[in-house]
């Protein structure tokens, strides 16, 4: 008895049938996790509290909604005793003293925090390269990226180790790793998720969501994963919807955005036919199609590439070496411990973010790039508002291609930078948005993104949903159909 | 994005740019400034920023103690302290 590949309504099956208890479940995640060492998905691990929590449920069964379903925690989220490196050096011996909204109100259902996967350091990265532990793989080729920043989440899954994982997304950080690896994955509306306790990339563009096998699991883990937490902000106090109740509505009449304005010249045939498959899938359960306009769309990732670095330059000056972290050896002055610690600490591609940040930042320069991105931000945001008031959801491809090898981006880092040129205009606008399975090309996967109107998580689970009931491309591993 | 502006740059984010880095750094920088400088396509006289996309202004709340004191944990995971501060090099001679 294995839960290799399972879903977590399958595990919850097997617990409520007695084919498993919940100690051999937990046991059988780490032999999987120590099969799958290759992969480099997990930065620690958390064996031994997680084979005592399931342990505690054997003895006391519990009717908490997730009891006892093992979860990858991304290691963005500060986990309490529990090391939490943000796939940095800087942070590489850090033990926060206090855990993550989100991380709590998933073990508060009873999910079991199995171990912390590798990333992207400070998320900043598209395919995994930037950690500081390793690369992570992708299960589906031996040299393949899993795509990131949340790539040791997506890897982990597809894999089949785990049945879910958190992670989050400033820019397609679940979407673009959940469709080079064939998983679902959901970056919900801002605010919807606390954001306290997950280490900070882009204030106003960062969100959790679950990553799982199906937009069903998803609904699922989305329920515990959102909450009002008057310790963010920007935690919004609108009613949260049981995310189960809509999945299975009825798709007819129901109408589909689809953007004019996208060039898809730039992607391979074989990438626009798997996004036309699916399109014509939606349209035999009877939606409509209907053409939308967002003629800023272009302008989204320049957009970004401004926002987001002067985020991150303000966000990132707070590791500097004195209050926690990794500290340079023998500084003679102040100033020389947070210039050694800083430049010892982070990476490249960090570092290059903070720069880019201060400079637009920058006294002469704030108006021409800080100030205009914000507006254009606004033009974008304005696109969608309009859009959604003809349609239900809005679908493109996630990503420009499925997983691409290893190393094979090259050192200009603006062409990784494009690999979220379909996913981050939903970050600007705050938007709700999916990736799904639709298709393979080569034998690699590659996802479908459904984007919802603010707050409408519903309605993208909804088409997910049906749409998995349709086809089985969620149902496809590295090692064939699942059966 | 020459040499000088890369130094100031690189000054107000307390970093050091490795000598042998620098030159793919600032070709690095010129190449993203010159695509986000795409954004002047974009017609924006009349357009306020967006700073976030709640648009909403920070909630005020009860002004209650409701944070722990956590002085000694925080202390303890600080790479250097005593009982009562973090420890940096001394600034005042």
């Amino acid at each position: 008895m294995t839960v290799k590949y399972k879903t977590i309504k399958e595990i919850k099956k097997m617990i409520s049938q007695k084919e498993i208890s919940h100690k051999e479940i937990i046991q059988d995640v780490y032999k999987l996790v120590k099969e799958n060492s290759n992969l480099n998905a997990f930065i620690s691990l958390n064996e031994e509290k997680s084979l005592k929590k399931a342990e505690n449920f054997d003895n006391n069964p519990s009717d908490c909604s997730l009891a006892g379903i093992p979860i990858a925690q991304k290691d963005l989220f500060c986990t309490k005793g529990l090391r939490t490196t943000c796939g940095s050096k800087i942070l590489d011996n850090f033990i926060p003293p206090y855990t993550a909204t989100v991380i709590e109100n998933l073990e508060n259902a009873g999910c079991i925090s199995i171990g912390k996967t590798n990333m992207d350091e400070f998320a900043m990265g598209s395919s995994n390269e930037t950690s500081h532990f390793g690369n992570v793989h992708n299960p589906w080729g031996d040299n393949l990226v899993p795509g990131g920043s949340s790539g040791g989440s997506a890897s982990a899954i597809a894999a089949g180790i785990v049945p879910a994982a958190s992670g989050t997304d400033t820019g397609g950080s679940i979407r673009q790793p959940a469709s080079l690896c064939g998983i679902t994955g959901i970056k919900p509306t801002y605010g919807r998720v606390s954001r306290w306790g997950m280490i900070a990339f882009a204030s106003s563009l960062d969100q959790a969501g679950p990553m799982a096998r199906t937009a069903e699991d998803c609904a699922l883990l989305l329920n515990e994963m959102c909450s009002h937490d008057i310790k963010d902000t920007t935690s919004l106090d609108n009613e949260i919807p049981n995310f189960e109740d809509n999945l299975n509505n009825s798709l007819k009449g129901k109408k589909i955005g689809v953007v004019k304005d996208l060039d898809l010249s730039s992607l391979d045939k074989d990438v626009i036919e798997v996004y036309e498959n699916s399109l014509k899938e939606f349209v035999s359960m009877g939606a409509e199609l209907v053409d939308v306009s967002l003629p800023n769309l272009a302008l989204s990732v320049p957009t970004y590439y401004v926002v987001a670095p002067a985020e991150c330059s303000s966000n990132l000056s707070r590791f500097d070496g004195v209050k926690f972290g990794r500290r340079s050896k023998n500084p003679k002055s102040l100033e020389e411990l947070y210039v050694q610690t800083r430049s010892e600490g982070f990476g490249d591609e960090v570092k290059r973010r903070i720069l880019i940040g201060s400079y637009v930042l920058s006294a002469g320069y704030y108006d021409a790039y800080y100030k205009k991105a914000q507006q254009v931000r606004r033009l974008i945001k304005q696109d969608f508002d309009e859009a959604f008031l003809s349609v239900n959801v809005i679908m493109t491809p996630t990503t420009r291609g499925p997983a691409f090898d290893i190393g094979s981006k090259g050192s200009d880092p603006i062409q990784m930078y494009l690999e979220d040129l379909f996913t981050i205009s939903a970050n600007l606008a705050g938007l709700p948005a999916m990736s799904l399975p639709n298709g393979n090309i080569d034998n690699k996967p590659i996802g479908l993104q459904i984007i919802g109107n603010f707050l409408d998580e519903s309605s993208i689970l909804n088409f997910g949903h049906m749409y998995q009931t349709k086809t089985n491309w969620h149902m496809f591993s590295p090692e064939g159909v699942i059966q | 994005m020459d040499k000088k502006t890369v130094t100031t740059i690189s000054y107000l984010s307390r970093l050091k740019i490795d000598p042998e880095k620098e030159e793919k750094i600032t070709n690095d920088l010129e190449n993203i400034i010159k695509f986000v400088d795409q954004l002047n396509d974009a017609e924006t006289s009349d357009i306020e920023p967006l700073t976030n996309p709640l648009e909403k202004t920070a909630k005020t709340r009860t002004d209650q103690v409701t944070a722990k004191n956590l002085k000694k944990e925080l202390l303890e995971i600080g790479p250097s302290s005593n009982e009562d501060y973090f420890l940096v090099p001394r600034v005042v001679e």
